[in-house]
C-alpha cells in the first residue's frame, strides 16, 4: 500500500463507524498513519540514500536533517515519535483522541508530499 | 411521588481507632439495620436521664420543636410537652441506584449516547481522554438530578459551550434511577428546545408506570443539598478551600446537627428578648419617678411610696393608676359623693309646708269646741249613766238635784253620741298636723358626713353645712306653725348653698382629672411593663438554664455525631495519603456564631501545623475526598450512587492506589462511578484485583460517542486484534498492520503488568517503576525488563522465550514487533492466537 492509500484508510476509520472497528480506531489510525510516514520515508531514502532505509527508524530520523530541509526533518521526527507513543501500550495512557489523530493525519499528509519532492 | 424523611444516625465511637474496613462495615450495617436516631430523640432520651426542672425541660423541648412552640411555652397559656418522637425506620427511605445516563446534544456529545451501569453496589470506571465526552456524562447526570452543575456555577466560560456544536435541535440529559427493591426505572430529565439557553431547561421526572411530572420529585431538595452525590475535579479543591464557617455549616447539616443549632439559636434569641423585656421597667422607672415628684396630686406621693421599696407594690400602683373616673376614696371620692348628694325639689318642700299649714289651720277651727271638753262631758255622762244603772231614780250625785230617770238617761245617751263625734274630729285635726309636721321634718336627711370631709383646697362646704344646720335647728325647735312658715325659706337657702358646692366639686373633679389622667395612664402602662418584666425575669432564668444544658449536652451530641464522620475521614485520608508525610488530626467544629469554623489540624513528620497550609495540591484533593466521601455515603442519604469526575488529577500513583482501595471499599455498599481521564486508576484497580467495570469512552470527529468495555488491557488489545482480523472493510494490508499493532500492545501490556506486579511486590515505589517503564522504549527492552528485570538484556529475550514458551511464542513476538512497520503476511487469526498464548504466559 502506498502512503496515500494508508492515509485514506486512516481517514475512513476516523469518520466511519462499523461494528468491527467500533472503539478500536484510535490506535489503528495511529498505526496506519505511522506506517504511511515510514513508507514515505522509505521512498525518500530509495531516491536519496538507499542504505539508510535498512537502518532502524531512530538512526533514520537522526540522518534526515543532513539530507532534507530542517523543518521537514523536525516535523517527521515529531510526528513519528508522537504516533509511536500513541501506538504503543503505555501505562496509564489512553488511546489518542480524534483531534490528535486528525492533526497527525494532516501533518503526515503534508510530509508525504514534502518528502516526495 | 417519592417523599422521604431525612433521618440521621449516630454511630457509636470505638475508642480504638478502627480500620477503614470497620468503618465502612459500620456504615454498611447502618444502611440495612435498625431505626435511626435524630438529634430530637437523642435529646428526649437525655432529658429523661437528667434532673432538670420540668419547666426548663419544657423550654428545651419547645426550642427544639420550633419558634411557635417556644413562644407558646413562654406565653401565658399552658403548654403540653409532646411525647418523645417515634423513631423512623430506616427501611422506609427509598434508596436509589443509577441505571443509565443518557445525553443528547449536550457538551461533547452529539447524537444520543447512553452510559448504562448495573444498578447496585459496585465500582464502575468510565475512562476517556479529555474531550472524549466522559465528563459530559458526569455533568449531564449532575444536571439531570440537581438542575445545576457546580462546575458551571463557578465558571461562565464553561457555560458558554454547553450545547453540542454538532447538533442544532433539542438537547436532553436524563438519568434512569432504580429504587432499591422496586421494579422499573425512574427517569429524571431536563430538556432544552432548540435555541433556548442553559437556564431554559424543562425538568421532568417519571416514575415507573406513571405519567411524566414536571420538576423534580417532592422531598428531594434537602437530601440533594445535604448529600449531593456528585463531585467534580474543580469542586475537589473548593471542598477544603471554602470559608471555615461554610464548611462548619455544611458539616453541621450533614451530621444532622442543624436541629440542635436551630434550638440553640432560638434559645439565644429568646434570652436576648427576655433580657430586654426584663430590664425595660427598671429602665423606665427614673422617668416615671421624675414625673411623680413633679405632680401635685397626693396620689403621686402614694405612688412614690409604693415604688420606693425593694419590691414594687404593683397592686397599690394599680389602684392609683385607675383614672379619676373610677376613684372612690380620698378627695376625689368625697368630691364624687358631694356631686351625688340630692335634695328634694323646692316644690315638694313647699307642698309639705302647705300641708302642715293647712293642718294647723283646721286645728284652729276646732278650738271653740274643744275635743277635750266634749270627751270629758261624754265621759261624765257615761259615768252618770253607770250610776243611773246602779241607782235608777236616785237624785244626781253631782248637783244633788233632780232624780236621774229614764228620760234623762235617753237624753244623756244622745248627748254622748254627739260629743264623741265632736271629739273625733278634733283628734283627727291634731293627728293630721302631727303627720304633716313630721313629713316636713324628715323631707331632708340629716347632714351628710361628706360635708365634713376634706374636699381639698378648692372646695368649701362651710356654707352648705351652715344652711344644713339651720334646717336642722328649724326642724328641731320650731313649732309646727313656725316650721310650716320658715321651712321653704331655709330649704331654699340650703339648696342654693348646696348647688354652689356641687358646682365647685364638679369643677374641681374636672381639673383634677385633667391633671391626673396622663399620670394614671403612665402608671398603668408602667405597671404592665413591670409585670411583663417580672414574668420575663422568671422566664429568663429558666431559658438560661435550658441554654446552658443544651450547650453542654449539645457538645456531647455533636461529638457523638462528628466522631464517626471524622474517624471515617481520617481513615480515608490515611488510606489515600500513602507516601504523604502529612498526618491528619481530628476534625473539630469550633467556636460559635460568627467565629464558628471547621478546624482541621495536621502534623507533618510529627510537627503540628494547620492542615491546609502544608498540603500540596494533590494532598488537598485527597483531603477533599476524605471529607466528601463520608458525606456522600452518609447512611441517611437516599442516593446510593456516587459520581466522581476526575479525582486522580494531580494525585501521585501511590495516592491513586489508595483511592482505588477506598473506592473499592465504598463500592461494597455504594454504586461508585468514577470518570477519569487516564488509565492510572483503571490500572490500579486491575492490579489490585478490585472488582470493577471499566468503560472506555471515545469520541469520533462528529461528536459521536462510543463506549467500549475495557476490563483488562491485554484482553482488550487481543479482542481488538481479533475483531480487526474480521474487519472486511479494511484492505488486507492495512488490516495486517493494525492487527500486528494490537498484538504488540497486548504483549507490551502483559509485560508491564508483570514488571509492575513484581516490583510492587518487592516494595518499590510507584515513581521508580514508572521511570523504569519509561526508559524501556523497544519491545526487546520491555520484554527484557519483564523476563529478567533488566532492560539491557534485550539480546537474550528471544532465546529465553524459545526455551520457556516454545517457537510459536518467538514467532508471535517477532511478528508483533515487525508488524506495524511491515505488514504481516501469514495467517492473521493464528498470529493473534499465538500472541494471546504468549501474553497469557508472560502475565504473572
Amino acid at each position: 500500500m502506498t502512503p496515500q492509500q494508508l492515509l485514506n484508510e486512516a481517514d475512513q476509520l476516523l469518520v466511519r463507524s462499523t461494528l468491527d472497528t467500533r472503539g478500536r480506531w484510535p490506535r489503528a489510525c495511529a498505526w496506519l498513519i505511522r506506517l504511511a510516514l515510514e513508507k514515505a520515508l522509505d521512498q525518500y531514502w530509495a531516491r536519496i540514500l538507499p542504505e539508510a532505509a535498512l537502518c532502524p527508524m531512530r538512526p533514520q530520523l537522526l540522518l534526515l536533517p543532513s539530507y532534507a530541509a530542517a523543518s521537514t526533518a523536525e516535523r517527521t521526527r515529531d510526528a513519528w515519535t508522537g504516533l509511536s507513543r500513541a501506538a504503543h501500550h503505555h501505562a496509564y495512557e489512553l488511546a489518542p483522541t480524534a483531534a490528535e489523530i486528525r492533526s497527525w493525519h494532516a501533518t503526515v499528509t503534508q510530509l508525504t508530499r514534502d518528502l516526495a519532492m | 411521588m417519592h417523599a422521604f424523611r431525612v433521618s440521621r444516625k449516630a454511630c457509636c465511637i470505638n475508642k480504638n481507632a478502627p480500620q477503614l474496613e470497620q468503618w465502612i462495615y459500620l456504615f454498611r450495617m447502618t444502611d440495612t439495620s435498625g431505626p435511626s436516631a435524630t438529634v430530637e430523640t437523642m435529646i428526649f432520651d437525655r432529658l429523661t436521664e437528667v434532673d432538670l426542672p420540668g419547666p426548663v425541660a419544657d423550654i428545651v423541648v419547645a426550642a427544639l420543636l420550633g419558634d411557635d412552640d417556644l413562644d407558646a411555652v413562654l406565653g401565658p397559656q399552658s403548654w403540653q410537652r409532646p411525647a418523645a418522637p417515634q423513631v423512623t425506620s430506616a427501611s422506609v427511605v427509598p434508596r436509589f441506584f443509577l441505571r443509565s445516563v443518557t445525553v443528547e446534544g449536550f457538551r461533547g456529545i452529539g447524537t444520543e449516547a447512553t452510559l448504562r451501569v448495573q444498578p447496585g453496589p459496585g465500582l464502575t470506571l468510565v475512562v476517556g481522554r479529555n474531550g472524549s465526552g466522559k465528563s459530559s456524562f458526569a455533568e449531564a447526570a449532575e444536571l439531570a438530578v440537581t438542575g445545576v452543575s457546580r462546575r458551571w456555577s463557578r465558571n461562565t466560560a464553561a457555560r458558554a459551550g454547553w450545547r453540542n456544536l454538532h447538533t442544532s435541535g433539542m438537547s436532553r440529559v436524563a438519568v434512569g434511577l432504580a429504587a432499591d427493591g422496586q421494579a422499573g426505572t425512574m427517569t429524571l430529565a431536563r430538556e432544552w428546545a432548540a435555541g433556548t439557553d442553559l437556564e431554559g431547561a424543562v425538568a421532568y421526572f417519571q416514575e415507573p408506570g406513571a405519567r411524566r411530572e414536571p420538576g423534580i420529585p417532592g422531598g428531594w431538595a434537602e437530601p440533594l443539598q445535604l448529600y449531593r452525590p456528585f463531585l467534580s475535579y474543580s469542586e475537589l479543591g473548593t471542598l477544603v478551600d471554602g470559608k471555615p464557617s461554610e464548611m462548619y455549616d455544611t458539616l453541621q447539616a450533614i451530621l444532622g446537627l442543624d436541629q440542635l443549632i436551630d434550638a440553640e439559636r432560638r434559645l439565644t434569641g429568646a434570652r436576648k428578648h427576655l433580657d430586654d423585656i426584663s430590664s425595660t421597667a427598671r429602665l423606665a422607672l427614673p422617668d416615671l419617678l421624675e414625673r411623680l415628684v413633679a405632680h401635685p396630686d397626693e396620689r403621686a406621693r402614694q405612688a412614690q411610696a409604693a415604688l420606693s421599696g425593694k419590691r414594687w407594690a404593683l397592686d397599690a400602683i394599680d389602684a392609683l393608676a385607675v383614672g379619676e373616673q373610677q376613684a372612690d376614696s380620698g378627695i376625689p371620692g368625697s368630691l364624687r359623693q358631694v356631686i351625688t348628694l340630692e335634695l328634694p325639689t323646692p316644690e315638694a318642700v313647699d307642698t309639705a309646708a302647705e300641708r302642715l299649714a293647712g293642718a294647723e289651720q283646721k286645728l284652729t277651727r276646732h278650738a271653740g269646741t274643744p275635743a277635750g271638753d266634749a270627751q270629758r262631758t261624754a265621759s261624765l255622762l257615761n259615768t252618770a249613766l253607770g250610776h243611773y244603772a246602779d241607782h235608777p231614780g236616785a237624785p244626781c250625785p253631782v248637783c244633788a238635784g233632780r232624780p236621774l230617770d229614764e228620760p234623762w238617761a235617753a237624753a244623756a245617751r244622745r248627748e254622748i253620741s254627739r260629743l264623741v263625734v265632736i271629739a273625733q274630729e278634733a283628734n283627727a285635726a291634731v293627728d293630721e298636723r302631727d303627720v304633716a309636721a313630721q313629713a316636713l321634718r324628715t323631707i331632708l336627711p340629716s347632714e351628710p358626713p361628706v360635708l365634713s370631709q376634706d374636699l381639698g383646697q378648692q372646695v368649701n362646704a362651710a356654707a352648705s353645712r351652715a344652711a344644713w344646720q339651720r334646717w336642722a335647728k328649724l326642724i328641731a325647735e320650731a313649732s309646727p306653725k313656725d316650721l310650716a312658715a320658715h321651712a321653704p325659706v331655709v330649704f331654699t337657702e340650703l339648696a342654693s348653698a348646696l348647688e354652689e358646692l356641687h358646682d365647685a366639686a364638679t369643677r374641681e373633679l374636672t381639673v383634677r382629672s385633667e391633671a391626673w389622667q396622663p399620670m394614671a395612664t403612665a402608671l398603668a402602662a408602667w405597671t404592665e411593663l413591670a409585670r411583663a418584666s417580672q414574668h420575663a425575669a422568671d422566664d429568663l432564668a429558666k431559658v438560661k438554664q435550658a441554654l446552658t444544658w443544651l450547650k453542654a449536652d449539645g457538645k456531647d451530641i455533636r461529638n457523638a455525631r462528628l466522631g464517626p464522620f471524622a474517624q471515617l475521614s481520617a481513615q480515608i485520608w490515611d488510606t489515600l495519603r500513602q507516601e504523604s508525610n502529612v498526618e491528619l488530626g481530628p476534625i473539630r467544629l469550633e467556636g460559635s456564631a460568627t467565629r464558628r469554623r471547621l478546624s482541621l489540624d495536621a502534623t507533618v513528620d510529627g510537627v503540628p501545623c494547620a492542615a491546609l497550609g502544608v498540603m500540596s495540591q494533590g494532598e488537598l484533593h485527597a483531603l477533599g475526598l476524605a471529607l466528601f466521601l463520608p458525606r456522600a455515603t452518609s447512611p441517611d442519604s437516599p442516593f446510593r450512587f456516587l459520581l466522581i469526575d476526575d479525582p486522580v488529577q494531580s494525585m501521585d500513583p501511590a495516592k491513586v492506589d489508595g483511592l482505588a482501595r477506598v473506592l473499592s471499599q465504598l463500592a461494597q455498599s455504594r454504586q461508585v462511578i468514577v470518570f477519569t481521564h487516564d488509565d492510572r486508576l483503571a490500572e490500579a484497580v486491575r492490579r489490585l484485583q478490585i472488582p470493577a467495570t471499566i468503560w472506555e469512552v471515545a469520541r469520533r470527529e462528529n461528536s459521536a460517542i462510543e463506549l467500549k468495555k475495557n476490563d483488562d488491557p491485554v484482553m482488550c488489545y487481543l479482542d481488538d486484534a481479533r475483531a480487526l482480523t474480521r474487519a472486511r472493510d479494511l484492505p488486507e494490508e492495512a488490516r495486517a498492520v493494525v492487527v500486528a499493532g494490537f498484538c504488540r500492545s497486548a504483549i507490551e501490556a502483559a509485560c508491564h503488568e508483570r514488571i509492575r506486579n513484581r516490583r510492587i511486590g518487592a516494595g518499590a515505589r510507584h515513581s521508580e517503576i514508572e521511570q523504569a517503564l519509561l526508559r524501556a522504549h523497544t519491545l526487546y527492552q520491555i520484554a527484557a525488563l519483564a523476563l529478567f528485570d533488566d532492560d539491557s538484556r534485550g539480546d537474550q529475550v528471544l532465546s529465553s522465550l524459545r526455551t520457556q514458551y516454545g517457537p510459536s511464542a518467538v514467532a508471535a513476538f517477532n511478528a508483533a514487533k515487525a508488524g506495524p512497520h511491515a505488514a504481516y503476511t501469514g495467517n492473521l487469526a493464528g498470529f493473534v492466537e499465538d500472541t494471546a498464548r504468549l501474553a497469557d504466559q508472560l502475565r504473572p
